[in-house]
């Protein structure tokens, strides 16, 4: 048994685990820059994440080490549970506006939330593995979207824009892998677009243009076609009439259910605050625990959020290429063990997990580099903050044990 | 696949090289100027002296309260404790607060002007205090003996709407003070100084976290003191003798044009604009029927009264229109077409000349002569001393009186609409004419030095030329001589200015001036010389009656004072 173990160990990617170890050594240094700088007493952002790091590796040594027949054995039953724990901490206490963490007594709370997006994840894997599906039908895609979608909501509704939309994310990659249609694909996210682009008429023109194209070369049934082209056109027409016909209290209520990070002070000033603590890093940086964005608290949710620019102000630019560098080599390594598992199941949990930590790279640093409005999305590995780092590690294991190459 | 995560990873790493690379010089000064913080250093005002380097304004170090909005946990807890320990009303705490609220990091002025003891009692609640801090800061403090309201002026905090005009952008920040009236605003560049800085180091909630290395400041330069030409005394005096009255009084050297005292009464306390006043007392001075805020002396206008005699005698005799000797026939009252003019004195002055008209201040004489001269050639020698003309003395206002000639006449009464009636009228003063006292202060040093005399200053003269007045010196010699006997004949109206100093020789002219608003103005007009000295005394007391009985017997006292007891005479302004 302990035979078996250690090879198992030994046969998955490792190089895996030394990139996570860099970006973690990373994220502990700037911590520690920002709790000891800052003269804060323990228990802070630094001694948490250290205490967190143990059950964390050892989440990630039992997924490692787990059958893959047990995970998905019991899969389903284990998405049943997570639905239920997302919907748990309605019936807590509301932490900083949301329902997000569960309370058990501990100095701590843990957000359900963020295991449910590897859960869901697996259950993809195996909803669409499991099944001799037809997935050139277009009825097909409903049942996997619709395992994300349930989560999503309710996790929207905490509210948590962020985590939902990591949730979804992995959904449509995932049923290209198997083989939907990507003309299929697109009818999913068509009137997502048409809603988004209804806000400006030129974005809307090329949209419409866009949509008139794809749906040419699709060939699909005339009235078919036509009903699918002028169903979004209009409902990109409708949406703003509908939008403006909400009081604005009404709107506000669904502006901070989509985005309850919702700038405080106004006029971008997280954003103005991070991109000027990047900017004045430079090249190399101010230099470790020198940074005066970051330890005269100018840059806001420095811990979490926004540590990218903590980073970028204190060792440069050459410490975030290098971050990137791993980033991508993690992501592109996983895409690779990907294409080369011998099953379907391990490739798509695969698949689904890159693109977890692609989303949240992307997002994370496009954020706090002003690229896109604020989302409270964290960097993996480097952020603080216990829930995530164990779901994080709980992936990384999940992709050692499937990145395997034999099926045991 | 690969090929999209590549690119997103493409995609940060060229928006990091452009934020930390490209802008890198933009963001680093962002950077910096986000933790430093400019305090400025407010410079002491130039002292404000009198004649004799007497101090008159001074400053003393005041304390002032601030709170700050992000650290105040408990407002009200915080001025309930305030309000406790220093008696300052927890309306004016808020009325305050909300007032100079700029945002939640800046500090936000509750309360000023506090003492030292009150200070000490919040010191020792400072653990029960959030966001609460004070900032020393000097203050204005008058000489306790002396008012002089309406000459020394008061400052004022500027506002947002004050820093945004044009003429003080970039001079002024917003609470600075400035001068807004009086010598506080006419030598504002002197007094004011310059405003030093002091970097400090701050943090995202605006709280200091120490100096800067390698970051002098620079030291507050403090204003010059302005020497001016008041003399304390003689000022507090005046003001005392005004006392309760409406009305001017006014000393100056006729020689060097410098004003001694400056008294328009009713004043008000020249710390009103300090914040020492409350509320009421603010109220009750708007409400109050006798205007104390209006400064009478240079912006109060009135009919000169018999005053104005001198300029008509002048003008006929300059004109040769009449000789001193011409003697006319008082009876008490003129016949002038269907119109009868009162002379003063209803029983009549009998058979009188140049000389004694203006002793007795006889009527009727004027409302004969007058008819030799016209109306513009008089309104020409009015002007020569100053009638309808601003003195140009060195304060901000002034009024400039009203010297009527036929062209305004004209435009007020129409071509047809006025007869010579309307000169009887002016011949005594009345009628459509208005002065100041300012410019009654000019015309007697005129008439006192026979033309010699300078700008009317408190600190220094504007660089003006004044009126040449080209008269000769019998005409001089009689005006002159009738203005001493006005005070040394029996039956002279002006014998209760006279303090009987041995050498003093005093001349003067006393008025009772008519006008629409009740009871006749008193004017009397003097000057006194013994030696080389010379002083002129204007008074003017509103609606009291006799220039001679009311206005005479004050202008006594001044020459009293001075001759007598004014230790520095004179010096060269």
């Amino acid at each position: 048994m302990l035979l078996d173990f250690q090879k198992k160990i030994i046969e998955s990617p490792l190089s895996i685990l030394v990139a996570v170890i860099v970006l973690l050594s990373l994220g502990i240094l700037t911590l520690y820059s920002i709790t000891v700088t800052q003269g804060q007493e323990p228990p802070n952002a630094l001694s948490k994440q250290l205490i967190f790091l143990i059950p964390a590796f050892l989440l990630m040594i039992t997924m490692l080490l787990i059958s893959k027949r047990i995970i998905h054995k019991y899969i389903y039953f284990v998405y049943g549970i997570i639905l239920i724990a997302v919907m748990l901490p309605f019936f807590g206490q509301k932490i900083a506006g949301t329902y997000r963490w569960l309370n058990f007594g501990l100095p701590f709370g843990l957000q359900p939330s963020e295991i449910a997006k590897c859960v869901i994840v697996i259950t993809l894997a195996k909803y669409l593995s499991d099944h001799n599906l037809q997935m050139k039908n277009f009825g097909s895609n409903i049942v996997p979207i619709l395992i994300a979608l349930i989560p999503a909501i309710i996790v929207l509704s905490q509210p948590d824009l962020g985590t939902a939309f990591v949730m979804m994310m992995p959904v449509i990659p995932m049923l290209y892998w198997v083989g939907s249609r990507p003309y299929h694909l697109f009818l999913f996210v068509a009137p997502v677009f048409s809603i988004l682009a209804a806000s400006n008429v030129i974005v809307f023109s090329v949209w419409a243009g866009v949509l008139a194209v794809v749906i040419f070369f699709s060939r699909p049934q005339l009235w078919h076609a036509v009903g699918l082209y002028f169903g979004n056109i209009f409902l990109g027409l409708i949406f703003p009439w509908f939008w403006n016909s909400l009081r604005p209290y009404q709107q506000n209520r669904v502006l901070t259910l989509i985005n309850p990070e919702l700038d405080p002070l106004g006029s971008g000033y997280q954003i103005i605050q991070s991109k000027t603590a990047l900017g004045s890093g430079g090249l190399f940086g101010k230099g470790w625990g020198e940074g005066t964005q970051t330890h005269l608290k100018f840059l806001p949710v420095q811990e979490s959020d926004f540590i990218v620019s903590v980073i970028g102000e204190e060792l440069g630019f050459f410490a975030l290429l290098i971050i990137m560098i791993l980033f991508s080599f993690l992501i592109i390594k996983i895409i690779r063990l990907a294409l080369n598992a011998t099953d379907r199941f391990s490739g798509l949990i695969l698949v689904g997990i890159s693109i977890i930590f692609l989303t949240h790279v992307f997002v994370n640093c496009a954020m706090t580099s002003g690229m896109i409005p604020v989302k409270g999305l964290p960097l993996p590995f480097i952020s603080y903050g216990g829930s995530f780092l164990l779901s994080s590690f709980m992936m990384i294991g999940l992709i050692m044990n499937f990145g395997r190459e034999e099926l045991d | 696949m690969t090929g999209v995560v590549m690119m997103l990873h493409l995609v940060l790493v060229y928006r990091f090289f452009q934020l930390q690379i490209l802008n890198f010089e933009l963001y680093s000064k962002r950077a910096e100027s986000n933790r430093i913080r400019a305090i400025s250093l407010p410079a002491p005002r130039g002292l404000i002296l009198d004649r004799h380097g007497e101090i008159i304004v001074d400053n003393y170090p005041t304390y002032i309260l601030y709170g700050i909005g992000a650290e105040i946990r408990d407002k009200q807890k915080n001025y309930e404790i305030i309000t406790r320990t220093t008696g300052i009303d927890i309306t004016i705490l808020e009325k305050n607060y909300n007032n100079y609220y700029r945002n939640q990091f800046l500090p936000a002025r509750l309360a000023k002007d506090l003492t030292i003891k009150q200070l000490s009692r919040l010191e020792e609640e400072k653990n029960n205090l959030s966001g609460i801090v004070y900032k020393q800061y000097p203050e204005r403090i008058y000489n306790k003996k002396i008012r002089a309201s309406h000459v020394l002026g008061y400052l004022k905090e500027m506002d947002q709407n004050m820093v945004q005009e044009m003429a003080l952008k970039g001079k002024y920040e917003f609470s600075d003070l400035i001068g807004w009236s009086g010598l506080e605003q006419e030598y504002e560049s002197t007094l004011r100084g310059k405003k030093g800085v002091t970097y400090y180091q701050v943090d995202a909630y605006g709280r200091e976290t120490g100096k800067l290395d390698g970051q002098d400041g620079i030291l507050a330069y403090p204003g010059d003191n302005i020497l001016t030409t008041l003399d304390v005394s003689l000022q507090e005096l005046l003001e005392n003798e005004l006392k309760g009255k409406r009305g001017v009084g006014i000393v100056s050297s006729p020689k060097t044009g410098g004003i001694l005292a400056y008294v328009s009464s009713p004043d008000y306390t020249p710390d009103l604009f300090t914040g020492l006043v409350s509320n009421m007392d603010w109220e009750s001075i708007i409400a109050d029927t006798n205007r104390p805020l209006l400064n009478r002396v240079a912006n109060g206008t009135y009919p000169p009264g018999s005053i104005f005699k001198m300029v008509v005698a002048i003008a006929l005799l300059e004109e040769k229109l009449i000789t001193p000797q011409l003697e006319i026939s008082c009876s008490g009252s003129y016949e002038f077409y269907e119109r009868t003019f009162h002379c003063w004195n209803e029983y009549g002055h009998g058979k009188i000349n140049l000389e004694q008209a203006i002793v007795q201040s006889c009527d009727v004489y004027f409302y004969n002569v007058i008819q030799k001269i016209n109306l513009n050639d008089l309104a020409e020698y009015a002007k020569r001393f100053g009638f309808g003309l601003v003195t140009n003395i060195d304060l901000p206002a002034e009024m400039k009186g009203r010297m009527p000639n036929r062209q305004f006449m004209n435009k007020i009464h129409g071509r047809w609409g006025w007869s010579l009636g309307a000169l009887l009228n002016i011949s005594i003063g009345q009628g459509e004419i208005l002065v100041t006292p300012l410019q009654m202060v000019s015309y007697i040093n005129v008439l006192a030095t026979r033309g010699k005399t300078r700008p009317l200053h408190l600190v220094k003269s504007k660089n003006i030329e004044i009126q040449k007045q080209n008269i000769s010196q019998q005409t001089w010699d009689v005006i002159q001589l009738s203005m001493h006997k006005v005070v040394t004949d029996s039956k002279g109206t002006g014998w209760r200015s006279d303090p009987r100093i041995s050498g003093l020789k005093i001349s003067g002219k006393t008025s009772t001036a008519e006008n629409p608003h009740g009871d006749p103005h008193a004017w009397y007009i003097a000057y006194g010389e013994k030696d080389d000295e010379m002083i002129s005394v204007v008074v003017m007391v509103e609606n009291s009656g006799n220039g001679s009985e009311v206005s005479a017997p004050i202008a006594k006292k001044v020459f009293h004072h001075y001759f007598n007891s004014v230790k520095s005479k004179l010096a060269n302004f």
